[in-house]
């Protein structure tokens, strides 16, 4: 081993040398005065003298911090945005729509309650219900909004709407067991004439029979 | 008394510092150390500002932690490992800067060797000419090649002693000192002609 580094000093023989004989650096004469004054005034921070280099790199830190802060502050300020999504302006229409067409809905299904029987009358109670509780919960469904886009259901059913495209047709497919999201589905119902004639005729009978036993009960008295 | 002091070996006149705080010991350690550290720092770093101060932090580090010193080394190798260190940190404090400097026109800090192209071979034989050229591409040389090659080359300590002063084990030191040879001796070919 100490062959092998003896050959590779021989080998740099000239280099060595010549760093042996590389001219030694001395202290200067002011070096101990200066060491016992830093001493005496305890002056023992670094004393290094960095020269000030103008770069960019400095800059780069606080512009970005600045930069992302306006960005930020422009996407995350609530008041612009209320002010500019048109969607959201959309959604509270709809809303308002919604609440006024439940009023009136209801309107018109109480009345409807009063001239139809009572098996009937469960059923619309529920379906009422539960319209009210689509309506809440998805509000855009019922909405008239948007009739270029709505669908008459009836008209599918009976083949004469010849305007519906297909993909109208599929959303009316996938969506019939839900209630749909799709904000122009309007289900129109019309009554048929011999059903009607037939809950008047039932409707009739039971008023006439509480007319009989209100007569009968005035009889007893 | 003061006689007697410079006669004491460094650990002894550490040793009398540490215990009774005498400033002659402290006077007479730098006084010894002060020509050898510069050498050291310059031959390192390659600025002589910048050297007078490492060497001068280096004698503040001795004076404010004169308690970790432990009388199992030897001095000289203690305030060696304390001066690369500060020579080593201001490197890379040095290499930190003129990477963040976009208009580095700083061409004093950069060591550059000039082309062989460009020098006389009777300028290349001259001596300064060529001391100036050994410590430029001494300067080029990685610093953990250099730090080796120095203290082993110019300062003239074992290898035992730089082992202590890096840390390394001393396989690891031969084998350094031999690489940063080699370097050193690759950037000055046109002056070793093999």
């Amino acid at each position: 081993m100490k062959k092998i580094y003896n050959e590779e000093e021989n080998k740099f023989s000239e280099l060595l040398k010549d760093l042996k004989d590389l001219p030694k650096i001395k202290a200067p004469d002011n070096f101990e005065y200066n060491l016992l004054t830093r001493i005496q005034n305890k002056n023992f921070g670094k004393k290094m003298k960095e020269k000030k280099h103008f770069s960019w790199a400095k800059f780069l830190a606080p512009s970005a911090v600045v930069a992302t802060t306006i960005i930020l502050f422009f996407i995350f300020f609530p008041s612009s945005q209320e002010n500019n999504n048109q969607l959201l302006q959309q959604t509270k229409l709809q809303n308002n729509q919604s609440a006024v067409n439940n009023s009136t809905s209801a309107k018109n299904e109480l009345k409807d309650q009063q001239s139809v029987p009572s098996n009937t009358k469960l059923q619309s109670n529920s379906s009422s219900l539960l319209g009210v509780n689509n309506q809440t919960a998805k509000p855009s469904s019922r909405s008239p909004l948007y009739d270029s886009r709505a669908i008459k259901l009836d008209d599918y059913i009976s083949g004469s709407n010849k305007n519906q495209s297909n993909t109208n047709r599929g959303n009316i497919v996938n969506n019939g067991e839900e209630p749909s999201q799709y904000d122009g589905f309007i289900v129109s119902e019309k009554p048929d004439k011999k059903t009607l004639e037939r809950y008047r005729a039932v409707v009739d009978s039971i008023k006439k029979a509480q007319l009989k036993a209100d007569s009968l009960k005035k009889v007893q008295k | 008394m003061n006689k007697l002091l410079t006669e004491f070996s460094d650990e002894e006149l550490i040793k009398e510092y540490q215990d009774h705080n005498t400033p002659e010991a402290y006077d007479i350690l730098v006084k010894r150390y002060k020509d050898p550290l510069m050498n050291f720092v310059y031959r390192f770093v390659g600025d002589r500002d910048i050297c007078t101060d490492v060497v001068q932090d280096t004698m503040i580090k001795f004076y404010l932690n004169k308690d970790s010193y432990r009388s199992f080394a030897k001095f000289s190798t203690w305030i060696y490992t304390i001066a690369g260190n500060l020579a080593k940190n201001e490197l890379k404090r040095r290499r930190r800067r003129v990477i963040f400097s976009i208009d580095n026109s700083d061409d004093e800090r950069s060591p550059q060797i000039e082309d062989k192209m460009f020098l006389a071979p009777d300028k290349a034989a001259d001596g300064e000419m060529r001391n100036e050229i050994i410590q430029k591409a001494l300067l080029k040389v990685k610093p953990v090649y250099r730090e080796v090659v120095i203290l082993r080359d110019i300062q003239d300590l074992s290898y035992e002693e730089i082992s202590e002063i890096t840390g390394l084990a001393i396989g690891t030191v031969k084998s350094r000192i031999n690489r940063g040879r080699a370097q050193l001796q690759k950037l000055l070919k046109h002056i070793y002609r093999e």
